[in-house]
Protein backbone atom coordinates (compact mmCIF):
# COMPACT_ATOMS: atom_id res chain seq x y z
CA UNK A 1 0.00 0.00 0.00
CA UNK A 2 2.71 2.30 0.91
CA UNK A 3 4.03 2.77 -2.39
CA UNK A 4 1.02 3.61 -4.06
CA UNK A 5 0.62 7.02 -1.51
CA UNK A 6 4.48 7.37 -2.31
CA UNK A 7 5.27 9.29 -5.98
CA UNK A 8 6.93 6.37 -7.97
CA UNK A 9 10.61 7.59 -8.36
CA UNK A 10 10.62 7.93 -11.67
CA UNK A 11 7.85 10.81 -11.99
CA UNK A 12 10.52 12.86 -10.77
CA UNK A 13 13.50 11.97 -12.77
CA UNK A 14 10.37 12.01 -16.28
CA UNK A 15 9.90 15.90 -15.20
CA UNK A 16 13.04 16.83 -14.82
CA UNK A 17 14.21 15.20 -18.07
CA UNK A 18 11.37 16.81 -19.94
CA UNK A 19 11.70 20.53 -18.22
CA UNK A 20 15.42 19.69 -19.38
CA UNK A 21 14.43 18.88 -22.86
CA UNK A 22 11.89 21.78 -23.24
CA UNK A 23 14.67 23.99 -22.02
CA UNK A 24 17.18 23.34 -24.59
CA UNK A 25 14.73 23.27 -27.26
CA UNK A 26 14.16 26.86 -26.21
CA UNK A 27 17.69 28.14 -27.22
CA UNK A 28 17.51 30.51 -29.68
CA UNK A 29 21.34 31.93 -29.90
CA UNK A 30 22.41 30.55 -33.68
CA UNK A 31 26.14 30.35 -32.14
CA UNK A 32 24.83 27.97 -29.58
CA UNK A 33 22.63 26.14 -32.23
CA UNK A 34 25.64 25.17 -34.73
CA UNK A 35 28.24 24.88 -31.92
CA UNK A 36 25.70 21.97 -30.78
CA UNK A 37 26.47 20.97 -34.34
CA UNK A 38 29.92 20.84 -34.64
CA UNK A 39 30.35 19.62 -30.98
CA UNK A 40 27.93 16.57 -31.41
CA UNK A 41 29.51 15.31 -34.82
CA UNK A 42 32.82 15.79 -33.33
CA UNK A 43 32.27 13.66 -29.87
CA UNK A 44 30.21 10.79 -32.49
CA UNK A 45 32.98 10.89 -34.32
CA UNK A 46 35.65 10.95 -31.73
CA UNK A 47 33.61 7.63 -30.32
CA UNK A 48 33.29 6.25 -33.33
CA UNK A 49 36.75 6.24 -33.65
CA UNK A 50 37.41 4.94 -30.45
CA UNK A 51 35.16 2.07 -30.79
CA UNK A 52 37.07 1.04 -34.17
CA UNK A 53 39.76 1.14 -32.85
CA UNK A 54 39.12 -1.31 -29.96
CA UNK A 55 37.99 -3.58 -32.82
CA UNK A 56 33.79 -2.64 -32.43
CA UNK A 57 32.87 -3.25 -36.63
CA UNK A 58 30.39 -0.82 -38.56
CA UNK A 59 29.34 1.27 -35.23
CA UNK A 60 30.21 4.84 -37.03
CA UNK A 61 27.06 4.86 -39.16
CA UNK A 62 24.70 4.54 -35.86
CA UNK A 63 26.62 6.21 -33.75
CA UNK A 64 26.95 9.43 -36.19
CA UNK A 65 23.02 9.46 -37.04
CA UNK A 66 22.71 9.58 -33.58
CA UNK A 67 24.21 13.10 -33.32
CA UNK A 68 22.22 14.35 -36.14
CA UNK A 69 19.30 13.38 -34.71
CA UNK A 70 20.16 14.76 -31.54
CA UNK A 71 21.05 17.91 -33.38
CA UNK A 72 17.91 18.19 -35.06
CA UNK A 73 16.30 17.57 -32.13
CA UNK A 74 17.53 20.24 -30.15
CA UNK A 75 18.94 22.81 -32.72
CA UNK A 76 16.63 22.73 -35.44
CA UNK A 77 17.09 22.66 -39.11
CA UNK A 78 20.03 24.72 -40.26
CA UNK A 79 22.41 22.83 -37.69
CA UNK A 80 20.72 19.46 -38.57
CA UNK A 81 21.69 20.50 -42.24
CA UNK A 82 25.25 21.37 -40.66
CA UNK A 83 25.99 18.38 -39.28
CA UNK A 84 24.51 16.20 -41.75
CA UNK A 85 27.42 17.48 -44.43
CA UNK A 86 29.92 17.26 -41.35
CA UNK A 87 29.08 14.02 -40.37
CA UNK A 88 29.41 12.73 -44.39
CA UNK A 89 32.15 13.88 -44.80
CA UNK A 90 34.05 12.79 -41.85
CA UNK A 91 32.28 9.28 -42.40
CA UNK A 92 33.72 9.76 -46.15
CA UNK A 93 36.74 10.91 -44.73
CA UNK A 94 37.78 8.45 -41.53
CA UNK A 95 35.75 5.06 -42.58
CA UNK A 96 35.25 4.72 -46.22
CA UNK A 97 37.99 3.10 -48.56
CA UNK A 98 40.56 4.81 -49.48
CA UNK A 99 40.77 6.08 -45.78
CA UNK A 100 41.70 9.42 -44.87
CA UNK A 101 40.96 10.50 -48.48
CA UNK A 102 37.71 12.65 -49.86
CA UNK A 103 37.30 9.96 -52.60
CA UNK A 104 34.64 7.54 -52.70
CA UNK A 105 34.59 4.10 -54.75
CA UNK A 106 31.83 3.38 -56.66
CA UNK A 107 31.04 0.39 -55.11
CA UNK A 108 30.55 2.48 -51.58
CA UNK A 109 28.15 4.59 -53.70
CA UNK A 110 24.85 3.07 -52.44
CA UNK A 111 26.59 2.38 -49.09
CA UNK A 112 26.76 6.76 -48.79
CA UNK A 113 23.79 7.46 -50.15
CA UNK A 114 22.16 5.35 -47.83
CA UNK A 115 23.54 7.07 -45.23
CA UNK A 116 22.80 10.38 -46.47
CA UNK A 117 19.31 9.62 -46.95
CA UNK A 118 18.68 7.96 -43.79
CA UNK A 119 20.33 10.95 -42.04
CA UNK A 120 18.29 13.45 -44.26
CA UNK A 121 15.09 11.26 -42.81
CA UNK A 122 15.70 11.79 -39.15
CA UNK A 123 16.21 15.66 -39.78
CA UNK A 124 12.73 15.47 -41.80
CA UNK A 125 10.66 13.82 -39.11
CA UNK A 126 12.45 15.69 -36.04
CA UNK A 127 11.76 18.74 -38.40
CA UNK A 128 7.95 17.87 -38.42
CA UNK A 129 8.30 16.74 -35.07
CA UNK A 130 9.66 20.08 -33.60
CA UNK A 131 7.31 22.20 -35.37
CA UNK A 132 4.25 20.32 -34.16
CA UNK A 133 5.52 20.80 -30.96
CA UNK A 134 6.13 24.45 -30.96
CA UNK A 135 2.74 25.02 -32.48
CA UNK A 136 1.66 22.96 -29.38
CA UNK A 137 3.65 24.91 -27.31
CA UNK A 138 2.27 28.25 -28.83
CA UNK A 139 -1.64 27.21 -28.28
CA UNK A 140 -0.88 26.23 -25.11
CA UNK A 141 0.84 29.34 -24.18
CA UNK A 142 -1.93 31.41 -25.75
CA UNK A 143 -4.46 29.50 -23.90
CA UNK A 144 -2.56 30.62 -20.50
CA UNK A 145 -3.03 33.78 -21.60
CA UNK A 146 -6.63 33.37 -22.27
CA UNK A 147 -6.91 32.01 -18.81
CA UNK A 148 -5.42 34.68 -16.72
CA UNK A 149 -7.01 37.41 -18.98
CA UNK A 150 -10.46 35.64 -17.96
CA UNK A 151 -9.47 35.16 -14.50
CA UNK A 152 -8.44 39.06 -14.54
CA UNK A 153 -11.78 39.87 -16.36
CA UNK A 154 -14.08 37.92 -13.62
CA UNK A 155 -11.89 39.65 -10.71
CA UNK A 156 -13.03 42.91 -12.54
CA UNK A 157 -16.81 42.03 -13.37
CA UNK A 158 -16.94 40.65 -9.64
CA UNK A 159 -15.52 44.31 -8.14
CA UNK A 160 -17.43 46.06 -10.80
CA UNK A 161 -20.38 44.27 -9.58
CA UNK A 162 -19.70 44.83 -6.29
CA UNK A 163 -19.73 48.51 -6.93
CA UNK A 164 -22.73 48.38 -8.16
CA UNK A 165 -24.43 46.84 -5.74
CA UNK A 166 -23.04 48.96 -3.08
CA UNK A 167 -24.32 51.69 -5.48
CA UNK A 168 -27.45 50.32 -5.17
CA UNK A 169 -27.99 50.39 -1.77
CA UNK A 170 -26.66 53.85 -1.69
CA UNK A 171 -29.41 54.65 -4.15
CA UNK A 172 -31.72 52.78 -2.09
CA UNK A 173 -31.15 54.33 1.20
CA UNK A 174 -31.08 57.81 -0.26
CA UNK A 175 -34.59 57.19 -1.87
CA UNK A 176 -35.84 56.50 1.30
CA UNK A 177 -34.47 58.97 3.34
CA UNK A 178 -35.81 61.57 0.42
CA UNK A 179 -39.25 59.47 0.91
CA UNK A 180 -39.20 60.29 4.44
CA UNK A 181 -38.65 63.75 3.96
CA UNK A 182 -41.20 64.04 1.65
CA UNK A 183 -43.74 62.18 3.98
CA UNK A 184 -42.17 64.84 6.90
CA UNK A 185 -42.99 67.89 4.39
CA UNK A 186 -46.12 66.21 3.71
CA UNK A 187 -47.09 65.65 7.69
CA UNK A 188 -45.25 67.92 9.54
CA UNK A 189 -44.76 70.88 7.27
CA UNK A 190 -48.50 71.44 6.71
CA UNK A 191 -49.33 71.38 10.33
CA UNK A 192 -48.11 74.88 11.60
CA UNK A 193 -49.30 76.21 8.12
CA UNK A 194 -53.07 75.35 8.17
CA UNK A 195 -52.84 76.78 11.99
CA UNK A 196 -51.21 79.91 10.72
CA UNK A 197 -54.04 79.93 8.65
CA UNK A 198 -56.71 79.58 10.72
CA UNK A 199 -55.88 81.39 13.72
CA UNK A 200 -55.49 84.31 11.22
CA UNK A 201 -58.89 83.72 9.77
CA UNK A 202 -60.31 83.58 13.47
CA UNK A 203 -58.07 86.60 14.34
CA UNK A 204 -59.95 88.10 11.69
CA UNK A 205 -63.00 86.99 12.42
CA UNK A 206 -63.01 88.12 15.90
CA UNK A 207 -61.45 91.36 15.87
CA UNK A 208 -62.20 92.83 12.47
CA UNK A 209 -64.61 95.27 13.42
CA UNK A 210 -61.49 96.86 16.09
CA UNK A 211 -58.98 96.51 13.02
CA UNK A 212 -58.27 99.77 10.47
CA UNK A 213 -57.49 99.42 7.22
CA UNK A 214 -54.04 98.74 7.18
CA UNK A 215 -54.40 96.09 9.66
CA UNK A 216 -56.70 94.05 7.89
CA UNK A 217 -54.75 94.52 4.99
CA UNK A 218 -51.62 93.29 6.67
CA UNK A 219 -54.62 89.93 7.87
CA UNK A 220 -55.60 89.39 4.19
CA UNK A 221 -51.57 89.95 3.23
CA UNK A 222 -50.56 86.67 6.03
CA UNK A 223 -53.48 84.73 4.87
CA UNK A 224 -52.99 85.20 0.92
CA UNK A 225 -49.00 84.40 1.71
CA UNK A 226 -49.91 81.76 3.81
CA UNK A 227 -52.34 80.27 1.77
CA UNK A 228 -49.27 80.66 -1.09
CA UNK A 229 -47.18 78.70 0.77
CA UNK A 230 -49.70 75.93 1.37
CA UNK A 231 -50.03 75.69 -2.89
CA UNK A 232 -46.39 75.76 -3.06
CA UNK A 233 -45.70 72.67 -0.71
CA UNK A 234 -48.77 70.63 -2.30
CA UNK A 235 -46.99 71.58 -5.79
CA UNK A 236 -43.59 70.35 -4.60
CA UNK A 237 -45.01 67.29 -2.66
CA UNK A 238 -47.11 66.47 -6.57
CA UNK A 239 -43.67 66.72 -8.10
CA UNK A 240 -41.72 64.77 -5.90
CA UNK A 241 -44.66 62.24 -6.05
CA UNK A 242 -44.03 62.14 -10.10
CA UNK A 243 -40.30 60.72 -9.51
CA UNK A 244 -41.34 58.32 -6.87
CA UNK A 245 -44.65 56.76 -7.88
CA UNK A 246 -44.96 53.10 -9.35
CA UNK A 247 -45.94 53.48 -13.46
CA UNK A 248 -48.38 51.79 -14.69
CA UNK A 249 -47.53 51.28 -18.63
CA UNK A 250 -50.08 50.41 -21.50
CA UNK A 251 -50.43 51.30 -24.96
CA UNK A 252 -51.67 55.24 -24.48
CA UNK A 253 -54.01 57.22 -27.16
CA UNK A 254 -52.19 60.92 -27.12
CA UNK A 255 -54.79 61.84 -29.60
CA UNK A 256 -57.74 60.44 -26.79
CA UNK A 257 -55.67 62.24 -23.86
CA UNK A 258 -55.09 65.54 -25.79
CA UNK A 259 -58.90 65.65 -26.39
CA UNK A 260 -60.06 65.16 -22.77
CA UNK A 261 -57.21 67.84 -21.60
CA UNK A 262 -59.24 70.50 -24.07
CA UNK A 263 -62.59 69.18 -22.79
CA UNK A 264 -61.11 70.05 -19.15
CA UNK A 265 -60.17 73.53 -19.90
CA UNK A 266 -63.64 74.64 -21.69
CA UNK A 267 -64.09 76.38 -18.53
CA UNK A 268 -60.68 78.23 -18.60
CA UNK A 269 -61.39 78.89 -22.18
CA UNK A 270 -64.67 80.20 -21.75
CA UNK A 271 -65.46 83.73 -23.55
CA UNK A 272 -62.07 83.37 -25.21
CA UNK A 273 -62.16 82.91 -28.82
CA UNK A 274 -59.14 79.89 -28.84
CA UNK A 275 -58.65 78.39 -32.13
CA UNK A 276 -57.93 74.71 -31.60
CA UNK A 277 -55.73 73.05 -34.62
CA UNK A 278 -55.02 69.16 -32.94
CA UNK A 279 -53.24 67.22 -35.87
CA UNK A 280 -52.84 63.45 -35.98
CA UNK A 281 -51.23 61.92 -32.42
CA UNK A 282 -49.51 58.67 -32.23
CA UNK A 283 -50.37 55.61 -29.95
CA UNK A 284 -47.42 55.45 -27.33
CA UNK A 285 -46.48 53.51 -24.31
CA UNK A 286 -46.61 54.85 -21.05
CA UNK A 287 -48.39 55.58 -17.71
CA UNK A 288 -52.00 57.61 -18.80
CA UNK A 289 -52.25 59.44 -16.13
CA UNK A 290 -48.89 61.05 -16.05
CA UNK A 291 -48.78 61.43 -19.97
CA UNK A 292 -52.12 63.60 -19.12
CA UNK A 293 -50.20 65.39 -16.55
CA UNK A 294 -47.66 66.47 -19.63
CA UNK A 295 -50.42 67.30 -21.64
CA UNK A 296 -52.05 69.06 -19.06
CA UNK A 297 -49.83 71.23 -18.16
CA UNK A 298 -48.26 72.03 -21.69
CA UNK A 299 -52.14 72.29 -22.69
CA UNK A 300 -52.97 74.79 -20.13
CA UNK A 301 -49.78 76.88 -20.21
CA UNK A 302 -50.29 77.50 -23.85
CA UNK A 303 -53.94 78.55 -22.47
CA UNK A 304 -52.51 80.82 -19.71
CA UNK A 305 -50.06 82.53 -21.68
CA UNK A 306 -52.49 83.22 -24.50
CA UNK A 307 -54.98 85.43 -22.28
CA UNK A 308 -53.78 88.73 -23.97
CA UNK A 309 -54.47 87.70 -27.55
CA UNK A 310 -57.91 88.69 -28.93
CA UNK A 311 -57.56 85.05 -30.60
CA UNK A 312 -55.63 82.25 -29.36
CA UNK A 313 -54.14 79.98 -31.86
CA UNK A 314 -53.19 76.56 -30.08
CA UNK A 315 -52.10 73.96 -32.14
CA UNK A 316 -51.19 70.31 -30.76
CA UNK A 317 -49.37 67.90 -33.25
CA UNK A 318 -46.53 65.83 -34.10
CA UNK A 319 -42.97 66.21 -35.90
CA UNK A 320 -42.42 64.18 -38.70
CA UNK A 321 -40.36 61.81 -37.91
CA UNK A 322 -37.00 61.77 -39.12
CA UNK A 323 -35.61 59.02 -36.13
CA UNK A 324 -37.63 55.60 -36.61
CA UNK A 325 -37.05 55.11 -32.60
CA UNK A 326 -39.21 58.34 -31.38
CA UNK A 327 -42.00 59.96 -32.16
CA UNK A 328 -42.36 63.98 -31.03
CA UNK A 329 -44.84 65.79 -30.14
CA UNK A 330 -45.36 69.62 -29.77
CA UNK A 331 -47.99 72.65 -28.33
CA UNK A 332 -47.76 75.57 -29.95
CA UNK A 333 -49.28 78.91 -28.97
CA UNK A 334 -49.08 82.59 -30.08
CA UNK A 335 -48.79 83.64 -26.11
CA UNK A 336 -46.15 85.38 -24.75
CA UNK A 337 -43.41 83.11 -25.59
CA UNK A 338 -40.50 83.89 -23.97
CA UNK A 339 -36.61 84.86 -24.23
CA UNK A 340 -34.38 81.61 -25.54
CA UNK A 341 -31.50 83.05 -23.46
CA UNK A 342 -33.35 81.56 -20.51
CA UNK A 343 -34.77 78.62 -22.31
CA UNK A 344 -32.30 76.76 -20.37
CA UNK A 345 -34.13 77.96 -17.00
CA UNK A 346 -37.70 76.86 -18.46
CA UNK A 347 -37.76 73.49 -17.07
CA UNK A 348 -36.39 73.98 -13.55
CA UNK A 349 -38.16 73.41 -10.60
CA UNK A 350 -40.03 76.78 -9.33
CA UNK A 351 -38.04 78.64 -12.27
CA UNK A 352 -40.75 81.20 -13.75
CA UNK A 353 -39.87 83.92 -16.25
CA UNK A 354 -42.61 85.71 -15.71
CA UNK A 355 -44.05 87.71 -12.59
CA UNK A 356 -46.29 86.59 -10.61
CA UNK A 357 -49.16 89.40 -11.44
CA UNK A 358 -48.98 88.59 -15.13
CA UNK A 359 -49.49 85.13 -14.82
CA UNK A 360 -50.09 82.72 -12.14
CA UNK A 361 -48.17 79.87 -11.14
CA UNK A 362 -45.61 78.25 -9.35
CA UNK A 363 -43.01 77.26 -11.74
CA UNK A 364 -43.52 73.69 -11.14
CA UNK A 365 -45.58 72.62 -14.15
CA UNK A 366 -42.97 72.21 -16.61
CA UNK A 367 -40.49 70.51 -13.92
CA UNK A 368 -43.24 68.14 -14.10
CA UNK A 369 -42.95 67.68 -17.94
CA UNK A 370 -39.62 67.00 -17.98
CA UNK A 371 -39.63 64.57 -14.98
CA UNK A 372 -42.05 62.26 -16.89
CA UNK A 373 -40.98 62.44 -19.82
CA UNK A 374 -37.45 61.42 -18.80
CA UNK A 375 -39.36 58.63 -16.76
CA UNK A 376 -40.45 57.64 -20.01
CA UNK A 377 -37.01 57.50 -21.90
CA UNK A 378 -37.74 61.01 -23.74
CA UNK A 379 -37.03 63.93 -24.26
CA UNK A 380 -37.89 67.87 -24.08
CA UNK A 381 -36.99 71.07 -25.50
CA UNK A 382 -38.47 74.38 -25.94
CA UNK A 383 -38.85 77.11 -28.91
CA UNK A 384 -40.03 80.58 -28.71
CA UNK A 385 -39.55 84.56 -28.64
CA UNK A 386 -40.77 87.36 -26.47
CA UNK A 387 -44.31 88.28 -27.33
CA UNK A 388 -44.12 86.08 -30.42
CA UNK A 389 -45.40 82.85 -28.66
CA UNK A 390 -43.64 79.38 -27.37
CA UNK A 391 -43.41 76.08 -29.34
CA UNK A 392 -42.78 72.98 -26.45
CA UNK A 393 -41.60 69.73 -27.74
CA UNK A 394 -41.87 66.21 -25.89
CA UNK A 395 -40.55 62.70 -27.25
CA UNK A 396 -41.82 59.77 -26.65
CA UNK A 397 -39.60 56.16 -27.49
CA UNK A 398 -41.71 54.89 -30.40
CA UNK A 399 -44.11 52.40 -29.22
CA UNK A 400 -43.57 49.28 -31.32
CA UNK A 401 -40.06 50.03 -29.90
CA UNK A 402 -41.04 50.02 -26.27
CA UNK A 403 -43.31 46.90 -25.95
CA UNK A 404 -40.67 44.90 -27.73
CA UNK A 405 -38.14 46.27 -25.18
CA UNK A 406 -40.37 45.30 -22.27
CA UNK A 407 -40.86 41.45 -24.15
CA UNK A 408 -36.95 41.48 -24.10
CA UNK A 409 -36.58 42.48 -20.67
CA UNK A 410 -38.39 42.07 -18.16
CA UNK A 411 -38.50 45.03 -16.77
CA UNK A 412 -42.12 45.36 -16.73
CA UNK A 413 -43.18 48.40 -14.67
CA UNK A 414 -40.01 50.12 -14.47
CA UNK A 415 -39.54 50.82 -17.49
CA UNK A 416 -37.83 53.90 -18.65
CA UNK A 417 -36.37 55.30 -15.08
CA UNK B 1 -69.47 63.26 32.23
CA UNK B 2 -66.66 64.18 30.59
CA UNK B 3 -65.76 60.36 29.95
CA UNK B 4 -69.14 60.34 27.84
CA UNK B 5 -68.34 61.32 24.40
CA UNK B 6 -70.32 60.12 20.99
CA UNK B 7 -67.08 61.69 18.84
CA UNK B 8 -63.41 60.76 20.11
CA UNK B 9 -61.07 62.73 18.57
CA UNK B 10 -57.27 61.41 18.62
CA UNK B 11 -55.04 64.53 17.97
CA UNK B 12 -51.81 65.03 19.62
CA UNK B 13 -51.61 68.95 18.11
CA UNK B 14 -53.27 71.13 21.02
CA UNK B 15 -53.73 73.71 18.00
CA UNK B 16 -55.94 71.23 15.70
CA UNK B 17 -57.39 69.72 18.96
CA UNK B 18 -58.80 74.00 19.63
CA UNK B 19 -59.47 74.00 15.82
CA UNK B 20 -61.38 70.59 15.44
CA UNK B 21 -63.48 71.70 18.98
CA UNK B 22 -64.54 75.34 17.39
CA UNK B 23 -65.56 73.34 14.09
CA UNK B 24 -67.84 70.88 15.80
CA UNK B 25 -68.40 73.66 18.33
CA UNK B 26 -70.32 75.79 15.01
CA UNK B 27 -72.73 72.77 15.04
CA UNK B 28 -73.18 72.54 18.64
CA UNK B 29 -71.38 69.11 18.61
CA UNK B 30 -68.32 69.97 21.06
CA UNK B 31 -70.03 69.03 24.35
CA UNK B 32 -70.03 65.06 22.75
CA UNK B 33 -66.31 65.45 22.01
CA UNK B 34 -63.32 63.36 24.01
CA UNK B 35 -60.42 64.15 23.16
CA UNK B 36 -57.26 62.01 23.10
CA UNK B 37 -53.64 63.06 22.78
CA UNK B 38 -52.00 59.56 21.03
CA UNK B 39 -52.97 56.23 20.62
CA UNK B 40 -52.10 54.90 23.94
CA UNK B 41 -55.06 57.00 25.25
CA UNK B 42 -57.06 56.58 23.02
CA UNK B 43 -57.19 52.78 23.34
CA UNK B 44 -57.26 53.19 26.43
CA UNK B 45 -60.47 55.19 26.20
CA UNK B 46 -62.10 52.34 23.66
CA UNK B 47 -60.90 49.56 26.46
CA UNK B 48 -61.91 51.68 29.39
CA UNK B 49 -58.71 51.06 31.08
CA UNK B 50 -56.19 53.52 32.97
CA UNK B 51 -57.96 56.90 33.51
CA UNK B 52 -61.00 56.31 31.60
CA UNK B 53 -61.42 52.77 34.04
CA UNK B 54 -64.64 54.44 35.17
CA UNK B 55 -66.60 54.87 32.06
CA UNK B 56 -69.43 53.27 30.55
CA UNK B 57 -68.61 50.84 28.02
CA UNK B 58 -70.35 52.21 24.84
CA UNK B 59 -68.58 52.92 21.99
CA UNK B 60 -68.21 56.38 20.31
CA UNK B 61 -70.21 57.10 17.11
CA UNK B 62 -67.33 58.01 15.42
CA UNK B 63 -63.63 58.24 15.84
CA UNK B 64 -61.44 61.01 14.27
CA UNK B 65 -58.08 59.78 14.00
CA UNK B 66 -54.98 61.82 13.06
CA UNK B 67 -51.94 59.25 11.58
CA UNK B 68 -48.90 60.41 12.87
CA UNK B 69 -48.93 60.59 16.53
CA UNK B 70 -46.74 60.02 19.96
CA UNK B 71 -46.32 56.48 21.28
CA UNK B 72 -48.79 54.39 19.13
CA UNK B 73 -49.48 55.68 15.91
CA UNK B 74 -52.78 56.15 13.83
CA UNK B 75 -52.13 53.39 11.48
CA UNK B 76 -51.15 50.99 14.57
CA UNK B 77 -54.52 52.09 16.32
CA UNK B 78 -56.43 51.60 13.47
CA UNK B 79 -55.26 47.83 12.82
CA UNK B 80 -56.32 47.36 16.59
CA UNK B 81 -59.67 48.43 16.49
CA UNK B 82 -60.32 46.70 13.11
CA UNK B 83 -58.99 43.31 14.30
CA UNK B 84 -61.15 43.53 17.89
CA UNK B 85 -64.21 41.74 17.58
CA UNK B 86 -65.66 44.58 20.07
CA UNK B 87 -64.28 47.41 18.35
CA UNK B 88 -64.49 47.19 14.83
CA UNK B 89 -67.38 48.36 14.16
CA UNK B 90 -66.59 51.78 14.92
CA UNK B 91 -66.51 54.17 11.81
CA UNK B 92 -63.35 55.15 11.88
CA UNK B 93 -62.34 58.87 10.33
CA UNK B 94 -58.63 59.16 9.60
CA UNK B 95 -57.96 63.33 9.57
CA UNK B 96 -54.35 64.23 8.59
CA UNK B 97 -52.30 66.23 6.67
CA UNK B 98 -50.89 63.45 4.87
CA UNK B 99 -52.04 63.29 1.37
CA UNK B 100 -49.43 60.08 0.68
CA UNK B 101 -50.68 57.77 -1.47
CA UNK B 102 -48.51 55.25 1.03
CA UNK B 103 -50.71 56.68 4.19
CA UNK B 104 -54.30 56.21 2.04
CA UNK B 105 -53.45 52.45 0.85
CA UNK B 106 -52.89 51.24 4.26
CA UNK B 107 -55.76 53.14 6.42
CA UNK B 108 -57.99 51.57 3.44
CA UNK B 109 -56.31 48.71 3.98
CA UNK B 110 -56.84 48.36 7.28
CA UNK B 111 -60.44 49.04 7.24
CA UNK B 112 -60.79 53.01 7.69
CA UNK B 113 -64.43 54.04 7.37
CA UNK B 114 -63.04 58.04 5.60
CA UNK B 115 -59.93 59.48 4.38
CA UNK B 116 -59.87 63.02 4.93
CA UNK B 117 -56.79 65.34 4.54
CA UNK B 118 -56.92 68.50 6.42
CA UNK B 119 -57.73 71.17 3.99
CA UNK B 120 -55.11 74.29 4.34
CA UNK B 121 -57.88 76.70 4.09
CA UNK B 122 -60.00 77.00 7.77
CA UNK B 123 -63.18 77.59 6.14
CA UNK B 124 -62.70 74.52 4.17
CA UNK B 125 -60.96 72.60 7.49
CA UNK B 126 -64.34 74.58 9.42
CA UNK B 127 -66.33 72.81 6.23
CA UNK B 128 -64.81 69.25 6.57
CA UNK B 129 -64.89 68.57 10.19
CA UNK B 130 -68.07 70.40 10.81
CA UNK B 131 -69.67 67.76 7.71
CA UNK B 132 -68.00 64.65 9.25
CA UNK B 133 -69.01 65.45 12.51
CA UNK B 134 -72.60 65.76 11.39
CA UNK B 135 -72.97 62.81 9.05
CA UNK B 136 -71.29 60.26 11.53
CA UNK B 137 -72.27 61.47 14.58
CA UNK B 138 -76.29 62.57 13.51
CA UNK B 139 -77.31 61.87 10.50
CA UNK B 140 -75.25 57.99 10.35
CA UNK B 141 -77.05 55.47 12.35
CA UNK B 142 -74.45 54.09 14.54
CA UNK B 143 -73.80 50.29 15.50
CA UNK B 144 -75.76 49.18 18.14
CA UNK B 145 -73.48 49.05 21.08
CA UNK B 146 -72.58 52.66 20.54
CA UNK B 147 -73.77 56.20 22.49
CA UNK B 148 -77.12 57.33 21.77
CA UNK B 149 -77.37 60.89 20.55
CA UNK B 150 -78.25 62.69 24.10
CA UNK B 151 -81.39 63.81 24.39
Amino acid sequence: MSDLEEPPQGVGVKRALARWNQELQRIRSPILRYGLSVACVVLALGLALALQHYQFRDVELPVLSLAIAIVTWYAGIGPSVLAILLSTTCFNYFFIEPVHSFAVSTKDLPYFFTFLAWAALVAWFSTVSRRIEEGLRLARDRLQTEVEHRAQRETEIRRLNRELAKRATDLDATNKDLESFAYSVSHDLRAPLRHLVAYSELLQKEASSSLDDKSRRYMQTILQSAKRMGNLIDDLLAFSRVGRAETQNNLVSLEQLVKEVVAELREETNGREVAWKIGALPVCYGDRSMLKLVLANLVSNAVKFTRMRARAEIEIGCVDEKNKHEVEMFVRDNGAGFDMQYVDKLFGVFQRLHLAEQFEGNGIGLATVQRIIHRHGGKVRAEGAVDQGATFYFSLPNAQDAVERIRHDHTGTHFGR
Amino acid sequence: MTTLGRILVVEDDPNDVELTLIALGEYHLANEVVVTRDGQQALDYLYCRGEFHTRSNENPAVMLLDLKLPRVDGLEVLQQIKTDESLKMIPVVVLTSSHEEKDKMRSYKFGVNAYVVKPVDFHEFVDAVKELGIFWAVVNEPPPGSMKKLP
